[in-house]
């Protein structure tokens, strides 16, 4: 985004709602993610920190909350006071969720994270001055500062650890904020390849690390324009729609129906109309 | 300070974009040039020599001949050493000129043993970037020269200048974001079959990794 | 690749690196170097390389011994990260965490650079030629039976090699020693099956119940069972699997099971029995041995001593009869007590009541090559070699990369048996704790950089040798692969033998190339073969089938319930973690800051402990407590943990390194030294859940770091995290 574009509009880089007269031309990235085959094995946040240069910051930042895994797997247990987790516990990997409306967009002050017109949700880190309203206006906290200039803190790159850093991805520095990135740096190669070839991604061409790792296949990354992608056919079987802030299983007319449907996004009722579906958990019955 | 510093050039940013007028009408895609640092290199290398106008003097060898990667890849990169011998091995009339000799130095070790044989040279950068801009050579050499067919050399020279008058290359055009854009905001003329969008692209995320 | 360092350092400079300045300077502001910095070129690059674009070679991760294949992606000479290497039978594609880390063991700050010679407390640099001819000199004088090799397991052609060197020594030991290997489960496995590692076909399988075998966390070959697990959840051959997992710690596995059962430890044979006998009772026609093993357990009696209701375990009986076929699988917790043959014989005996054998359990095909073949490790070498280094009967003890004073329980004594050796070589990559005590340190090239070949001993279809290659040069000059370390002292040895070739690389294409006919290269030219059989980083092995075969029921015996140990009250744990497992990988920093899945605790040893538990002994979640065996005392922070059996605590191992390198050492406590030596009662191997403790607040307290945040991971009401019942969707209409 251009000094000229955002004069003429900024606001149409910062959706307050998806904008229907503006559907994305060609591409629409999005995800979804089985939770009934992610078995919070950490495989992808691993992968993550090895894609994108994350840094590892000791026990003592990660004490006071300085870690920076874009992709975490938070786990949960029941609540219900049983004397034990007698049906395992919920592992859901979360990561930014790419908000088609994303509440950190509204907020930045120096319009430094905004909207591509690949639907994904842009952090630039030459404009970002760390203001950090984009972390606190987050409802789902994946959005990580950097406290510290990592790459001068000791034991965080030491020779020759450096050497693995990916040089497709800035090392970011001291003072501002970072989070995943949907891979951008892969998307971006992909689509070039493309249009070389006159023709856009093919679904399956371009994987996020996190998926590229995921041992049970839990994740699914596509474009949601193109009608053979595996994730655009998911979303419609689970009839979840990106500018719906109500999607069919929460409407009550359909109950019996409604009720084979595992697809849903988190924190739908704030509407920040987010990017990747979750497919509930199935548990066994009979025992 | 660096944040407060920041911000003023984000104002300054805004007062310039308002005084310059936005243009929406075909324009050609060459700027006024903006010159760089004259570059010492190790050995002189007469660009005008090899891809200078026949008339000139020059053998008007295609720019990617020696800069193969350029169509393939992000970075042009710089002809391996090979590149240059592979030719010149075969080339006795120039083989005894002072460049020549200096570069089949970096190929087969120099005299004094201060040059190992199979030296890449130590070329300097002319064309930096700043290391977070991911430029693409090959998505801008595809779609100029490939797909619209222009001249390389123009293509080529869109960014780079008229290397074809130079010796050691010397960077013409100032390479900085507002130049980038300059370009990506103007209605490229397009013939009238292409599904292409006349417009560069113009997020933030297409040049910033 | 690139010409020298000297431009790999500039690379890195250019592209990688310099991004760190940049995002200090605001908009206009650039770092551009015009006419300052040098650009990186080439002299004579290969085709394949473009610079920016990766190329990608495939190998084999030597993280764990699953032997899955990767490939690694190269850009500039540097290898930046791993992948899994679609082609394999194991991983297809995939890969765990741990896996992933190997490029942080390769470009580990703390490796060893240098041979290293003990003078007095201190290590000495000095040449390869000195530390090579110092071997073969301390090598004169000792008899064969006085010489040994400590290793973990081994296969490929780095077998071959030691097993030759082994015998030019004219010695007979060889001790292969993995700390946390299912040893007992292989021994149990022979006795039942006729092999040591069936196949288990978790895809087939419409209901898997594991006795505490963490499938998809670190047991054996967890890459290759998470996705049949995915296959076996995706309702593939009709209806949606269910898993059931009964252990007393839960495990990685157990959280994703859909029934979790907390059973009293040891008891996991019982359990098995009892579902015989119940299966019988609803009519499920069991061998008459079987049925004669199970005969006194009765739901009533199992229910008693294993704390699991009786409603369960008809329930389970129920589900075992109605859904088959399915899967019975004996993990490490089962088998970690002194009666845990037994244990594991008792599970075995269930999947044959089940007619599981043959279905879900198969059998692996011979491997066509056994110099080859995989030498795997178990507990009981350890135990053997430090009875005979107790005994003096060790005069040059080599120690291939094991790390047994770390490893082992200090009721062996092994740190003090080991002092009696009087030349100990390690070949090491970190100066870890074992390493520390040698008297010659050889620094070992990263698995990244070596030439080898392995074969992984569980066979996910059939048969396969690995091809490990580097995937860029070598760091440090003054490191070796060990392939190379063998042949260098094969040749001291039996110069004729192997003058003709330079190094391991060599031997290695000769002896793959010599046999390719057998390798599916018959009618290939030596070159062809050969580079195809680099690009595709494996071989395919043919095998004849193996018939099941199936053995009676043994005599069965398990203890009484073992009357309260007022002294020592409660059974220790030691938790086999996915990034752990037994600390080798301990100075990897992603592993380190990459949360336990179940605590989410970073960077340090924690206490498991039931909130029942923990009430009644008056500790609250960051207590440090200490915990005391009869074998040592460690002191760790408390976590109240749901997920175990309130007469347990659990410690996770292969934290509490003293040495290794800056991310391991302090970080945490080692579980290895508080356990007492127990042995399992057929096998002989170490009994690792045999280890009974007390534990008590010291009246300090921290904040435990980990990832849960405040809520302690609860939902608050919100619809985050969501589960639904099997009954209410059909998986197997989606796409």
């Amino acid at each position: 985004m251009s000094v000229t574009n955002l004069l003429e509009n900024w606001s149409q880089f910062r959706h307050k709602h998806p904008v229907e007269d503006k559907p994305h031309a060609e591409y629409k990235w999005a995800m979804s993610i089985d939770l009934d085959a992610c078995t919070g094995c950490n495989a992808c946040s691993v992968a993550c920190y090895a894609e994108n240069n994350l840094p590892v910051v000791g026990k003592e930042k990660y004490s006071h909350g300085f870690s920076h895994h874009w992709m975490r797997i938070e786990r949960y247990w029941d609540e219900d006071g049983r004397e034990f987790p007698d049906q395992g516990a919920q592992f859901l990997p979360m990561m930014c969720q790419h908000c088609e409306a994303a509440p950190c967009e509204t907020v930045c002050p120096v319009g430094a994270t905004n909207h591509t017109g690949d639907g994904l949700n842009s952090q630039v880190y030459n404009r970002c001055i760390g203001s950090r309203y984009c972390e606190a206006n987050c409802p789902y906290k994946v959005r990580y500062f950097n406290w510290y200039d990592y790459p001068t803190t000791n034991n965080v790159w030491p020779e020759p650890m450096n050497q693995q850093l990916n040089p497709d991805v800035t090392v970011r520095g001291k003072g501002v904020m970072e989070k995943c990135t949907f891979c951008v740096q892969r998307l971006t190669v992909a689509k070039s390849d493309a249009r070389s070839q006159g023709r856009t991604v093919r679904d399956g061409e371009v994987q996020t690390a996190c998926q590229q790792a995921c041992p049970t296949g839990a994740i699914t990354f596509g474009n949601l324009v193109d009608p053979e992608a595996r994730v655009g056919k998911q979303w419609m079987q689970q009839q979840v729609e990106l500018a719906v802030d109500h999607q069919a299983k929460d409407q009550h007319e359909h109950a019996e129906q409604a009720s084979k449907l595992r697809g849903y996004r988190i924190f739908e009722e704030l509407r920040p109309y987010p990017s990747v579906m979750y497919l509930e958990r199935v548990r066994e019955s009979a025992v | 300070m660096h944040r407060f510093l920041r911000l003023s050039v984000f104002f300054a940013g805004l007062l310039m974009a308002m005084a310059s007028q936005a243009n929406t009408t075909a324009q050609p895609l060459t700027t006024a040039d903006d010159l760089g640092p004259q570059v010492d290199q190790p050995i002189e290398f007469p660009h005008d020599r090899h891809a200078g106008d026949a008339d000139k003097g020059g053998m008007q060898i295609n720019c990617m001949y020696c800069h193969t990667y350029a169509r393939r890849s992000i970075v042009a990169g710089i002809p391996p050493l090979q590149k240059c011998i592979g030719c010149h091995q075969g080339i006795e009339s120039v083989r005894e000129t002072p460049r020549i000799k200096k570069l089949f130095e970096y190929w087969e070790g120099s005299a004094d043993g201060t040059i190992a044989a199979k030296t890449p040279i130590p070329w300097k950068k002319v064309h930096d970037l700043p290391d977070f801009v991911r430029f693409n050579h090959e998505r801008h050499i595809q779609r100029f020269y490939f797909q619209q067919e222009k001249p390389v050399q123009e293509v080529c020279g869109y960014c780079h200048g008229d290397v074809k008058t130079m010796t050691v290359a010397r960077r013409s055009k100032s390479l900085s974001m507002g130049w980038c854009v300059s370009c990506h905001e103007k209605d490229h003329p397009l013939d009238a079959t292409s599904t292409m969008t006349s417009q560069g692209p113009n997020d933030c995320w297409q040049c910033h990794k | 690749m690139i010409e020298n360092s000297f431009n790999r350092r500039d690379f890195l400079k250019v592209l990688g690196w310099g991004g760190a300045a940049v995002t200090l300077s605001g908009c206009g502001n650039t770092s551009v170097e015009d006419g300052r910095e040098l650009v990186t070129s080439y002299s004579e690059p290969a085709e394949y390389v473009i610079p920016s674009i990766g190329v990608y070679f495939n190998s084999t991760c030597a993280q764990c011994d699953a032997g899955c294949n990767i490939m690694g992606k190269v850009r500039e000479g540097r290898v930046l990260k791993l992948e899994g290497n679609s082609q394999s039978a194991i991983n297809r594609g995939k890969m765990c965490g741990l896996g992933q880390a190997g490029v942080q063991a390769h470009y580990n700050p703390d490796r060893l650079r240098e041979p290293l010679l003990r003078t007095g407390d201190k290590g000495e640099a000095i040449s390869w030629d000195t530390a090579l001819e110092l071997i073969n000199a301390k090598l004169d004088g000792v008899q064969g039976n006085q010489i040994a090799f400590l290793t973990g397991g081994i296969s490929g052609h780095v077998n071959v090699l030691l097993k030759n060197y082994i015998d030019a020594l004219g010695s007979a030991k060889h001790f292969a020693y993995e700390a946390v290997a299912p040893s007992v489960v292989r021994a149990a496995n022979k006795k039942a099956y006729g092999v040591e590692m069936p196949r288990l076909r978790l895809d087939k399988a419409k209901v898997i119940v594991s006795f505490g075998a963490d499938f998809l966390g670190a047991w054996v070959s967890p890459v290759h069972f998470a996705q049949q697990y995915a296959q076996f959840r995706k309702a593939s051959n009709g209806g949606r699997g269910v898993l059931v997992q009964i252990e007393s710690k839960m495990t990685l596995t157990g959280a994703n099971a859909d029934r979790w059962l907390a059973i009293r430890p040891g008891t996991e044979g019982i359990l098995a029995l009892g579902l015989i006998n119940a299966l019988g009772a609803g009519g499920v026609k069991v061998a008459a041995d079987a049925a004669g093993a199970a005969k006194a357990y009765t739901p009533e009696r199992v229910s008693t001593e294993t704390g699991i209701s009786v409603e369960q375990i008809t329930k389970l009986a129920a589900l075992l009869k109605e859904r088959t076929p399915s899967l019975v699988i004996a993990g490490s917790a089962a088998e970690g007590y002194a009666h845990g043959s037994h244990n594991a014989a008792a599970i075995a005996l269930l999947n044959q009541a089940l007619g599981n054998v043959g279905k879900t359990v198969e059998f692996p095909a011979a491997l066509p090559f056994p110099q080859i073949a995989p030498t795997v490790g178990n507990r009981y070498a350890l135990h053997a070699l430090n009875d005979d280094m107790a005994h003096d009967q060790v005069k040059v003890l080599f120690n291939f990369g094991a790390n047994p004073v770390f490893t082992a329980p200090a009721g062996l004594k092994f740190k003090e048996n080991l002092g009696k050796v009087p030349f100990k070589v390690a070949f090491a990559h970190y100066m870890d704790e074992t390493a520390l005590q040698a008297d010659l340190v050889l620094p070992l090239d990263s698995a990244l950089e070596e030439w080898g070949t392995s074969v992984p001993e569980y066979a996910a279809e059939g048969a396969q040798l690995n091809v490990h290659q580097p995937l860029m040069e070598k760091l440090y000059p003054g490191t070796r692969a060990t392939g190379d370390i063998l042949l260098a002292l094969l040749k001291l040895r039996r110069a004729q033998e192997y003058k003709g070739y330079e190094d391991f690389y060599a031997y290695l294409r000769s002896a793959l190339v010599q046999n390719k006919a057998a390798l599916g290269g018959s009618g290939k030219d030596d070159d062809t073969f050969w580079s195809a059989t680099l690009s595709n980083g494996l071989v395919k092995l043919p095998g004849a089938s193996n018939a099941a075969r199936k053995t009676s029921a043994t005599t069965l015996v398990f203890p009484a319930p073992a009357a309260q140990d007022g002294a020592y009250p409660l059974r220790l744990i030691p938790a086999v973690t996915a990034n752990m497992r037994d600390g080798r990988h301990a100075n990897q920093p992603w592993l380190q800051e990459s949360p336990d899945p179940l605590t989410t605790i970073v960077w340090d040893s924690w206490v498991e402990i039931h909130p029942k538990t923990a009430a009644r002994l008056g500790i609250v979640e960051g207590d440090i407590v200490e915990v005391a065996s009869k074998s040592g005392t460690l002191k760790a922070q408390a976590y109240l943990f749901p997920g175990i059996h309130p007469d347990a605590i659990s410690i996770p191992l292969g934290y509490g390194h003293q040495a290794m390198g800056r991310y391991a050492k302090d970080i945490g406590a080692n579980a290895f030294h508080i356990m007492d030596a127990v042995f399992d009662s057929e096998t002989g191997e170490l009994a690792m859940h045999e280890t009974r403790v007390k534990i008590s607040p010291t009246g300090q307290r921290v904040v435990i770091v980990k990832d849960e945040g405040s809520a302690g991971g609860k939902q608050m009401g919100k619809k985050i995290a969501v589960r639904v019942s099997s009954e209410k969707v059909d998986l197997s209409e989606e796409v």
